[in-house]
């Protein structure tokens, strides 16, 4: 189970830079899709991976998959040597993206979010053209039923605004 | 593939047809809730999901 408020809550109150991507931002702008992990787009500034690193240290982070034992150092040195990363900790299943791709890293998406309410939290989320644009570019035949989705939700969306 | 012009945006054809499957009732409910509200909805979703998976690992044999 994915504690998202949990995960959100430690990134934000550490108040590291990041974006919501993936299956969240899609649940965040209406899909019915089941999504099981956080994926969020992180700024690899200096002071972020700091900020970063100390946001995740209390939640144990691991890497998914991996085998007990494999020897795993949750530092700025690992966040540096790496760009994305898949996790679990023990909030639930959290991806960490340098960048995606059809979206760059942080600075090229964050002229294209949204600033989303919840849990008592304000995030930054990728809007939905953009959430659209990415999905387009990844090309994988499973982001394909993902893209009917998210192009009816524009369209839903378009009709909400002009009723 | 064939590709079929709607304006200016090119239509992918697979994505066309998957949309026609897409359940917009469940999208129009969504979009009446917030944020925070589609999310406690996603983690209720998860817990029923995971409560399946359970079910089916605890299906007894059939003899």
């Amino acid at each position: 189970m994915t504690d998202f408020a949990g995960l959100l809550r430690a990134l934000v109150q550490a108040g590291v830079h990041f974006v919501v991507v993936g299956g969240a931002a899609a649940t965040a702008h209406g899909s019915a899709r089941l999504t099981l992990d956080l994926d969020i787009v992180y700024d690899r500034s200096p002071a972020n991976l700091s900020r970063l690193v100390q946001a995740l240290h209390e939640l144990t982070p691991y890497l998914r998959g991996a085998p007990p034992g494999l020897p795993f150092r949750w530092d700025v040195e690992t966040l540096e040597a790496g760009c994305n990363f898949t996790l679990t900790t023990s909030r639930g299943d959290l991806d960490l993206l340098g960048e995606i791709t059809g979206g760059g890293g942080y600075e090229e998406l964050a002229p294209h979010t949204i600033s989303i309410e919840l849990f008592g939290l304000d995030c930054l989320c990728l809007d939905l053209e953009k959430l659209i644009e990415v999905k387009r570019a990844a090309g994988r035949p499973k982001d394909l039923e993902v893209l009917a989705e998210l192009e009816a939700l524009r369209e839903e969306n378009g009709r909400a605004t002009e009723h | 593939m064939d590709t079929e012009a709607a304006g200016d945006e090119w239509v992918d054809p697979v994505v066309a047809e998957y949309k026609k499957s897409v359940d917009r009732t469940l999208l129009r409910e969504n979009l009446k809730l917030t944020v925070e509200q589609r999310f406690l909805r996603l983690m209720e979703l998860q817990r029923f999901s995971e409560e399946l998976r359970r079910a089916g690992r605890r299906r007894e044999p059939k003899s």
